[in-house]
């Protein structure tokens, strides 16, 4: 075993600072090819790849907690007005319905199909708003190196959370929608949409903001006080 | 990138170490601890009969693929006319002949290409772990990695299925209804997701080192 990561530097380093860890001495392993690697702090700007297979290990991203914070609770906001208003509305021989985020399950539901309608909520509503409310939870104290209490079990659900999270899928899928209704009555484009198309860059920006290594290390270090 | 200039020695394996890194925060660990020290997660060198847990999940999700195709995905029901019945291709036709290109391509690509590639790529990713077909461990890599990020678009068309069945509902020439064929494509989806979750790609790695080190064995069984 042999430490072999590679960092590669960022051009403008504001802040030549690693995060806070516990252990110094740290290890690294792969999680595609299992290549075991000394783990060094590194500064903010730099990541660290696999020098097996290439893969990226962990990088520490500038204002990495601000990001998270900051997106995550834009996120959150957004997503109660995606709620609250109505993102497409279609009018057609004088009738008008409009569609809202929580209809589009609760029409499902309706028709029959329960189960359809739970997984279609869990995906754009349940589990976007929880993993940005979770993200929220655990790093707003961690910029004062706290953690709140169940911080470590929130941090655990946040990543078996993160791929069913899926808004920016729905989104494409209402773009689609709007494309075929086009065709067939006069479509306008709500408040909601444009909230959806910006939960879906917040959230996005906010689980990319942060490395889970460094959640972690901070969390560890948070846990310890 | 000081890493990628030249191909640097094998540095080891964690497996051959005792040690596995926590796949919640990352943190590596003696095997034997069986929980992470730091979160408590379980640990595990290989995820466990990876390749029986994917194939039995990539089988499922091919069966849920047959009602999925042949069942309508949507029902249009005309008040005062008819009813029709769209499956998934059928809309796709639909689509094209009404020169609908953008609609066409996007649910032809995420509801027909993904699934099917997705589940060609499980197949052959499982078939190099098991040692049945010569891999390249870097490529197979990437594979592994694009079939996870690219197969939950797949649902795009479970979620336009939902937006039309809400809106359609209240006009008053026609409604939609879901068919059964969304939940068997919904539970296409979610199964290909599930079975490439359980995949252990560093079992590629296992593969190909294995490989190196026969031939080494061979090589020196013949000087």
């Amino acid at each position: 075993m042999s430490g072999g990561a590679g960092c590669g530097n960022g051009d403008e380093v504001k802040h030549l600072e690693a995060w806070p860890r516990v252990e110094r001495e740290q290890l690294a392993v792969c999680h595609f090819c299992d290549a075991l690697h000394e783990a060094p702090a590194v500064e903010e700007g730099a990541a660290v790849i696999c020098s097996n297979c290439g893969s990226s290990l962990y990088r520490n991203q500038h204002a990495s907690l601000d990001r998270a914070v900051a997106f995550g609770m834009a996120a959150l906001l957004l997503m109660v007005v995606a709620q609250g208003f109505p993102f497409i509305s279609l009018s057609a021989n004088g009738m008008v319905s409009g569609m809202t985020l929580t209809g589009a399950s609760l029409s499902l539901a309706r028709e029959g199909s329960h189960l359809l309608a739970a997984g279609v909520a869990f995906c754009t509503m349940i589990a976007p708003s929880a993993l940005a409310a979770g993200l929220v939870y655990v790093c707003l104290p961690l910029r004062w190196g706290k953690a709140w209490p169940g911080a470590r079990g929130v941090a655990l659900w946040l990543y078996r959370l993160e791929p069913w999270a899926m808004v920016e899928v729905f989104f494409l899928g209402v773009v689609v929608s709007l494309l075929k209704l086009v065709k067939l009555a006069d479509v306008s484009i709500g408040v909601a949409f444009w909230a959806l198309g910006a939960v879906m860059f917040c959230l996005a920006a906010a689980i990319a903001g942060i490395d889970r290594r460094e959640l972690w290390d901070r969390l560890e270090v948070a846990l310890q006080k | 990138m000081k890493g990628l200039e030249a191909k640097p020695p094998w540095p080891g394996s964690a497996a051959a170490a005792g040690l596995a890194f926590c796949h919640v925060c990352d943190r590596v660990a003696p095997v034997a601890e069986g929980h992470c020290p730091r979160c408590g997660a379980h640990l595990h060198t290989r995820k466990k009969e990876s390749i029986q847990r994917t194939m039995a999940l990539l089988v499922a999700s091919m069966i849920a693929y047959v009602p999925a195709n042949m069942m309508p995905i949507m029902v249009v029901e005309q008040l005062g006319g008819g009813t029709e019945a769209n499956t998934i291709i059928g809309g796709v036709i639909t689509f094209w002949e009404m020169h609908a290109y953008p609609v066409a391509i996007t649910i032809f690509v995420a509801s027909v290409i993904i699934p099917i590639l997705k589940m060609i790529a499980l197949l052959w990713l499982c078939a190099a772990a098991g040692g049945w077909v010569r891999i390249d461990g870097r490529r197979l890599t990437r594979i592994y990695w694009l079939t996870e990020v690219v197969g939950r678009w797949s649902m795009v068309d479970v979620f336009v299925v939902a937006v039309m069945v809400t809106l359609i509902q209240l006009g008053n020439l026609m409604v939609i209804h879901p068919g059964p064929a969304a939940l068997a494509f919904a539970g296409v989806v979610v199964l290909t997701m599930l079975a490439a979750m359980s995949f252990e790609p560093r079992l590629l790695w296992d593969r190909a080192k294995a490989g190196r080190k026969q031939l080494r064995k061979a090589r020196e069984g013949e000087e």
